[in-house]
């Protein structure tokens, strides 16, 4: 069998810019509060009353052409068999060259350790009858309260301080048949996730349907996240 | 929040062989973590099994999501005793299985550090924003003998109507605290948060085809879609549904949408009409005139001239008998007193949408009819005279003969389920004589109709309530207990609502969180979370399905809480018990029992579990007369609780046609329901119909207070001093306003258009501000007629020159750590918009104003 070569396609017309994509994945990844793995763009143009309002959603391109890879001098940046960007955390030395190099601003780098609301927090709204993080942490025996263990199957289950982290493609899911986070929470049903080496899959037959568009095409990073159709269709 | 690194630790997690890079890799993958400093981290990870085994042991649990009134069917995903996130429920026909973005933020909403943890007595006798209560915790047996002893203070003086219950969100379990609790006690006032919500909308629906309720839109055929203020991407009451149906609505549909402001539905419809707020009515009514003169009406619904010959002409009056009426009542003589001469060049001159824009818009969407949509929603009427725009609105599906129809508004689907048993046997002479005192929010006078259901004084007047207890008028409130409610943030004029908590002898909160109302609470009760701690139901309808949504216990609480509507009122009853009033004890121990076993409660919590039981028993008990008639035939209690939702049968069209529960049976355009309401309120306190529209702000005299028509925007301000008009929106990440506190609403703050991360800005076009000589981004203050906050600018095109919008639901100076800049300091991240609202009604439904634009403002560099 052809090896896989997993990418995503994003339906602008069903996509409503709702971000309920970017909330589930900081759910499913345990993603500190200032991070964003997947994230989007806005554009507003014209001028009233002709404005035109636009939401890209963005993640990481997991590029067959990745320059994070490329520049990554320990190699623990790397492309996986079936096509992922992926991040080895125990070869990182958070040299930041791939963050530098991402096009896409979409890989963050760990300067503190994650989610100090549950670490350090010390000083209580009122004292004695509210809680504080670690308290809350200590409760339910988890480093956050809603830490997604299987997250830890692939990847550190909350990154380090010092080292970059950035989207899997939820490669933890996958292993086990699901589909990303961020697909599963969009209520629109506006991200369409496969193989795209295979024709049939529901992605490939997305792109053969409408005429796909990359972010920075110019930057020659061949993206294995496409867009179909548009936000907002220009007025009549 | 503070963010002093003290401690390092690594946190690590790895099982050994679960993954091809960690097996090739091998040191260093087995087990964990590098941990330094120890805590509880540390010990977590060294005691951790494996992952692979934690997530296997993952289960999806059945509960509601009440982070807006959709009320969606939603699953939690529990592993270990923990949620770690929210999904639609599967069983669901209304939401597709899906969820909006609020539903996630509901896991951090739980496990917020700020929630309250133990009952909280307050020390400082003196109430104000600038006085720090001094909270102490206290055990439930202590809170509740306070309680307990103010409420038999007032039973001992015969004043028990001096009691009130302040509701804001709820379940429909609210019966128990709402109204078994105070009239069994003996007083009237249960008072609902409803007025603040959506009233208006309601009358818009209800005096046209009486019908007091929200609608429900057919999408999946419509081929045009109006919205007027409705964003349904964002907000109410069918989130989910809209989000996943909008692509297919996109392909089919035409979507034109009314708002000041580019919303997240405007950006994604064909046409943006920016109205100048409150001035709504002159468009819907020019729409009217415009599908009249065009011939484009429903000839099957309305009927038709006699000889086919369309006398809709601009400006001519038409004879009432050269037309046949079919299903309507009143079509001419809407058009001779209302809408001859609402043109659409007329119309612009008051709401400033393009003549040929109206035009355009109400032929499409006349010629789309009958699988039209005219979407009434909060914006175009909680407006001070927006209980005629809401009428206009809803009067276009009926010209067009939407009303029912399939791609068209329909009405909701039958949920058999029950109430809370009679209560009447345990109210005692005392509770009988004084429940039936005038309730605190002086509904029913001249001034306040509340003509709910038709009936004078038949709603709430919510926002009232602040002023009548300041007055004491019709009498002093001395002891309250409000519940899931923050009317001090909420309502607008809020500084009233500060001063009468203020005056208040005696107040209970029951909240999950602190908040800017437990500020001034004597007593503060820690409540279960809806969507995780809690037995309730909730009845709510999408996508013409109608649904009952369970939630239940999903989590074994973190804290000493209690839940809010059944509980409480238990706990509260054996205290009261134990001084001498035991009825309501009485009556929750003998009326209520467990369906299936015949058991009655001995328990607070059995109580809650069985009350529930009993109220949905039609949805799930082969032996119930209703079982299977409706909806869903479950095939016992075990099952509901599993799949936790009950779902009806699919709307049937064109069920209600001449069956209109109005006084003519038909879709009334001149209203003979409001007529008769008007009147029958005149009568009572002896005056005309043109007394009444006057002592309720309303301009129009004579017979046309008995047609939707135009009524111009109310405003508070002089326009010299305050030049521009001030209106607000909702959030998409709102969870009703109290998701502010949670660090995912802020950090996606963005995608509500034209709003900033972390922040709370007011948007102005930028040739405002220009003309005021401010810049992006800096501090204003904006000062209306009433009051003044201080936030960030945001220069938008999306917002229509001479008007400034802002998002509700931050400002909070009160809900915690990260709701507000410093809650120590008691400094609110942004500024409440209720700060500069004035508290102003839409009186024939007793709505709060909020929209519309009721405040001008001016806009100075801070």
């Amino acid at each position: 069998m052809a090896k896989k070569r997993y990418g995503m396609v994003i339906d602008l017309h069903r996509c409503v810019g709702c971000a309920a994509c970017d909330i589930a994945c900081k759910s499913e990844n345990n993603v500190t509060d200032g991070f964003a793995w997947s994230n989007h763009i806005l554009e507003t143009t014209g001028v009233f009353p002709d404005v035109r309002y636009r939401y890209i959603p963005t993640l990481c391109n997991h590029c067959d052409n990745a320059p994070c890879v490329q520049n990554c001098p320990t190699t623990a940046m790397y492309k996986s068999e079936d096509g992922l960007t992926l991040h080895d955390p125990d070869i990182c030395i958070g040299c930041r060259a791939c963050q530098v190099s991402c096009p896409y601003g979409v890989i963050f780098f760990n300067e503190e350790q994650p989610h100090p609301l549950f670490r350090e927090d010390s000083d209580p709204a009122i004292p004695g009858c509210t809680s504080t993080g670690p308290e809350v942490t200590e409760k339910v025996q988890a480093p956050i309260p809603y830490y997604n263990p299987a997250r830890a199957e692939t990847y550190d289950g909350i990154r380090r301080k010092g080292i970059i982290e950035k989207c899997t493609f939820c490669d933890h899911r996958l292993a086990k048949g699901q589909l990303p986070a961020c697909v599963e929470a969009c209520p629109a049903d506006a991200r369409i996730f496969g193989d795209l080496n295979d024709p049939e899959s529901p992605p490939s037959r997305a792109v053969a349907q409408y005429t796909p568009k990359v972010l920075q095409k110019e930057k020659g990073t061949e993206p294995n996240v496409l867009y179909v159709r548009d936000f907002a269709q220009s007025r009549k | 929040m503070k963010t002093q690194n003290k401690s390092s630790v690594a946190v690590r997690e790895r099982e050994n062989g679960c993954s091809r890079r960690t097996f090739l890799k091998g040191v260093g993958g087995v087990g964990l973590i590098a941990a330094v400093g120890g805590g509880p981290l540390f010990t977590f990870f060294t005691r951790e099994a494996s992952a692979q085994s934690k997530e296997l042991a993952a289960r999806w649990v059945s509960s509601t999501c009440q982070g807006c009134t959709s009320w969606c069917p939603v699953q939690v995903r529990v592993v270990d005793g923990r949620a770690l996130s929210i999904r639609g429920n599967p069983h669901s026909k209304a939401n597709h299985g899906k969820v909006c973005p609020r539903a996630h933020i509901a896991v951090q909403q739980v496990y917020d550090p700020d929630r309250i943890k133990v009952p909280m007595r307050r020390t400082n006798p003196k109430k104000g924003r600038d006085q720090d209560p001094g909270f102490v915790p206290i055990s439930w047996d202590e809170a509740l003998d306070l309680v307990a002893e103010k409420m038999m203070e007032l039973r001992r003086g015969d004043e028990t109507h001096k009691f009130a219950v302040l509701r804001g969100r709820y379940s429909y379990l609210r019966d128990i605290i709402y109204s078994a609790v105070p009239k069994v006690f003996g007083s009237p006032n249960g008072i609902s948060h409803s007025a603040i919500c959506a009233e208006a909308e309601k009358f818009g629906a209800y005096y046209t085809e009486g019908y007091w309720d929200y609608r429900d839109y057919d999408l999946e055929h419509t081929r045009y879609v109006l919205c007027w203020g409705a964003d349904p991407l964002s907000s109410n009451r069918q989130v989910p549904h809209a989000i996943n149906i909008w692509g297919h609505v996109r392909d089919r549909a035409r979507v034109a949408v009314v708002d000041p402001r580019l919303s997240a539905t405007a950006a994604k419809a064909d046409e943006w009409l920016p109205v100048i707020p409150g001035e709504d009515s002159a468009l819907a009514v020019a729409m009217a005139h415009v599908i009249l003169t065009s011939g484009l009406w429903s000839r099957e619904f309305v009927g038709d001239f006699q000889d086919g010959v369309n006398r809709f002409v601009a400006g001519d009056t038409v004879d009432e008998k050269s037309f046949d009426e079919t299903h309507t009542h009143g079509i001419v003589r809407w058009w001779n007193l209302e809408l001859k001469n609402r043109t659409p060049e007329w119309a612009e001159a008051h709401c400033g949408i393009p003549a040929a824009q109206t035009r355009r818009v109400a032929i499409g969407f006349a010629e789309a009819a009958p699988a039209t949509i005219s979407w009434l929603s909060p914006g175009a009427c909680m407006q001070a005279r927006g209980g005629y725009a809401a009428l206009a609105a809803h009067a276009l599906n009926g010209l067009v003969g939407s009303v029912d129809s399939k791609g068209g508004v329909v009405q909701k689907t039958k949920i058999p389920t029950g109430g809370i048993p009679d209560f009447g046997p345990y109210q005692d002479k005392l509770a009988k004589k004084l429940s039936k005192q005038p309730k605190i929010d002086q509904r029913g006078r001249l001034e306040f109709p509340v003509l709910n259901g038709g009936k004078s004084g038949g709603g709430v007047v919510t926002n009232n309530v602040a002023d009548a207890m300041l007055n004491k008028d019709p009498y002093e409130i001395k002891v309250a207990i409000a519940y899931w409610a923050n009317f001090v943030f909420s309502c607008s004029g809020s500084d009233r609502w500060e001063r009468a908590l203020s005056e208040l002898p005696f107040f209970v909160h029951v909240t999950t969180h602190a908040s800017e109302m437990t500020h001034f609470a004597d007593v503060v009760l820690p409540a279960a979370h809806h969507l995780f701690e809690k037995w309730s139901f909730l009845k709510s309808k999408q996508n013409l399905h109608g649904y009952a949504s369970l939630t239940k216990p999903v989590l074994k609480p973190l804290w000493d809480v209690r839940q809010d509507e059944s509980e409480v009122p238990w706990l509260l009853a054996e205290k009261l018990a134990e001084k001498g009033f035991d009825n309501m004890q009485r009556y929750f121990r003998e009326a209520f029992a467990d369906p299936e076993t015949g058991q009655a409660p001995t328990t607070s919590g059995e109580f809650a579990l069985y009350a529930v039981k009993m109220m949905t028993r039609p949805c799930w008990d082969s032996s119930h007369p209703d079982y299977g008639k409706y909806g869903d035939a479950l095939a016992n209690w075990a099952d509901f609780e599993e799949k936790g939702v009950w779902n009806t049968h699919r709307f049937q069209y064109r069920q209600k046609w001449d069956k209109f529960k109005t006084k003519t049976g038909k879709f009334e355009f001149y209203s003979e329901t409001l007529k008769k309401a008007l009147q029958g309120h005149a009568e009572k306190h002896s005056v005309t119909t043109d007394e009444v529209m006057a002592a309720t702000n309303y301009v129009a005299r004579g017979e046309l207070a008995f047609v939707p028509h135009f009524e111009p925007a109310l405003r508070w301000g002089d326009e010299s001093q305050y030049p521009l008009i001030f209106f607000e929106h909702r959030s998409r990440l709102n969870r009703e306003g109290r998701s502010a506190n949670n660090s995912w609403y802020q950090a996606h703050k963005d995608v509500d258009p034209g709003d900033e991360n972390w922040d709370d800005v007011l948007k102005m076009n930028p040739v405002d501000a220009r003309g005021l000589g401010l810049r992006n981004l800096q501090m204003v203050r904006v000062i209306s007629s009433t009051g003044e906050i201080e936030v960030r600018l945001k220069l938008w095109e999306g917002v229509r020159p001479g008007t400034v919008a802002k998002c509700y639901g931050q400002g909070h100076w009160a809900y915690g750590r990260i709701a507000a800049a410093d809650f120590h300091k008691r400094l609110p991240r942004g500024g409440n918009n209720n700060a500069i609202l004035p508290a102003e009604y839409e009186r024939l439904s007793g709505s709060t104003a909020r929209h519309g634009g009721i405040a001008r403002v001016r806009v100075e560099g801070a």
